[in-house]
């Protein structure tokens, strides 16, 4: 039942992520594509836009914490329903899982989604990537974006809704820079995973920025986690 | 089986340094019917949300059913045996009435669902209405349809009656009676509405500034408590110091009120012992009880 009642809460936040995720393709397909050499450009460029589109996918479907709050309502302080959530027999843990599990599954679904409509409308990367290699493409983004993901998640277990939003940008803004200016192996940048390191352009599987991400994932779920369990509402 | 299902020692809370709770003592008795008094944030919500889980106190214990509250597993058995009205009465509001009773029947593997059947007729809620189109009344009747069906032992009802009109008040204390009598629940519950708790109670608590100052039963109290107006012939001078059992002593004029807890012959026997007094003793109300302890509190 709890799926059920985040499904309820999150349902118009994947209907909003979708139609983001059309206008995208909508964009993406009035590109005009150059041909000869100059040709990996373009694909480039697909894979940097959508390792910004999932980045605002892990922003929109992370959900509210185990705050409950109306959808596309950013309102200030818990609901009054949340009281009834924690009255109901069922651990923080689970609640917290239940949460950022739906979200998590969304935003996989959106991403996935995108990858397909991008394989569909934009002709230079059915001329480049074969559909498995676009399949490996998703399983990447998916991957790499969990890390992310979980930065709001974390995000939302003490901050408003629309503190959220904008302290997860903030955050990713930072995680980009730093991996960029800091000594971190290449190989283990979940950014340049999701970009230039992907299986588009490298063809081959970036398996150390996939461990590290799914490693931040659960280190920031297990924040998220201590943060519900000491919490007081 | 404990004799009290729930139980707090010393139960201490504060937030940002302001005292909240300052050692309460509660102790509601399995099967009573308690209410919890106290005036605007004298700490009752602070008590109810510590017994649920809902904040951890700074210290003291508290235990329901015998369980420390603070055990992370035992707080999930807790609740799992109890029905709760919480004090906002707000619900989720993208579900309908027979969503969040969908919703909330598999939590509780001792559900009723006669009750549900037997309540969502006598409330008369509108199955397919959704929440935020409820009024604040059956939004109360929709939570009590969702604590009651729990089939819970204990019921915490944080002003229970709250937004009802005063027939559907009569309603529900009718069937809270009914359903303490029937199947033995245990009814802990929080109000401002001093007539209703002491037409339904028989167990009292009266919470000041985060302390219990008076609690027990409601008959014993009443029996106990006597209000004797002593009313002088003559200008006499007071006695410095009454007998024990005296919590008020009120003059106007010639006329003296005394506020009498127990041992109240000997306290009629103080004053008749004045030249020229006549003596004469009343029955309190559960009002004048609360209003005297947390004035003088």
């Amino acid at each position: 039942m709890l799926w059920h009642k985040g499904w309820l809460e999150t349902r118009f936040r994947l209907l909003f992520a979708l139609g983001f995720g059309a206008s995208y393709c909508i964009a993406i397909h009035a590109i005009k594509a150059p041909d000869g050499p100059s040709v990996g450009k373009p694909i480039l460029g697909v894979a940097i836009m959508m390792t910004i589109a999932v980045a605002a996918f892990s922003i929109m479907l992370s959900g509210a914490g185990i705050a409950t709050q109306p959808s596309f309502q950013a309102t200030k302080g818990l609901h009054g329903s949340t009281l009834f959530t924690l009255s109901l027999p069922v651990s923080r843990f689970r609640l917290l899982a239940v949460r950022a599990g739906i979200g998590w599954l969304e935003m996989a679904a959106a991403s996935a989604a995108m990858c397909c409509a991008m394989w569909l409308v934009f002709p230079p990367l059915r001329a480049t990537a074969t559909p498995e290699e676009m399949i490996r493409y998703t399983v990447v983004l998916i991957v790499c974006a969990s890390g992310l993901y979980s930065v709001p998640v974390l995000l939302a277990t003490f901050l408003d809704d629309q503190w959220r939003l904008f302290g997860s940008g903030i955050v990713f803004g930072a995680l980009w820079w730093l991996s960029n200016h800091t000594p971190l192996p290449a190989s283990a940048n979940i950014f340049r995973a999701m970009g230039e390191g992907s299986p588009l352009i490298t063809h081959s599987m970036p398996w150390t920025a996939m461990a590290f991400s799914l490693e931040l994932a659960a280190i920031l779920f297990f924040t998220a986690l201590k943060v519900v369990q000491l919490r007081e509402y | 089986m404990n004799e009290y299902i729930i139980e707090t020692n010393q139960l201490t809370k504060s937030f940002k340094g302001q005292p909240a709770l300052r050692g309460l003592d509660l102790r509601v008795p399995v099967g009573s019917i308690f209410g919890f008094l106290g005036r605007n944030g004298a700490g009752k919500t602070t008590t109810i949300k510590a017994l649920m889980g809902l904040l951890r106190a700074d210290g003291g214990s508290a235990r329901v059913f015998g369980i420390p509250v603070t055990d992370a597993d035992g707080s999930i058995e807790v609740r799992r045996r109890i029905g709760f009205v919480t004090e906002d009465k707000e619900l989720y509001p993208y579900m309908t009435v027979e969503q969040i009773i969908r919703f909330t029947r598999p939590f509780f593997p001792k559900w009723r669902d006669d009750l549900e059947q037997r309540y969502l007729k006598m409330f008369d809620l509108p199955p397919k209405k959704k929440i935020p189109d409820l009024s604040k009344g059956m939004r109360s009747k929709l939570m009590l349809l969702l604590a009651i069906s729990r089939g819970a032992e204990l019921l915490i009802l944080d002003e229970p009656t709250d937004g009802l009109d005063p027939a559907a008040t009569e309603d529900v204390l009718r069937e809270l009676v009914a359903i303490a009598a029937s199947s033995g629940t245990t009814m802990f519950f929080s109000s401002h509405q001093l007539a209703e708790v002491e037409l339904i109670a028989d167990h009292i608590g009266i919470i000041d500034q985060g302390k219990m100052v008076v609690a027990g039963s409601l008959d014993d109290m009443k029996a106990q408590y006597q209000r004797l107006q002593v009313v002088f012939t003559s200008s006499v001078e007071m006695p410095s110091r009454w007998v024990e059992g005296v919590e008020y002593v009120r003059q106007e004029g010639r006329v003296v009120s005394i506020l009498a807890s127990h041992n109240v012959d000997a306290i009629v026997e103080q004053a008749r012992a004045l030249p020229g007094t006549a003596v004469e003793r009343f029955p309190v109300t559960l009002k004048e009880i609360f209003l005297e302890h947390v004035r003088s509190s």
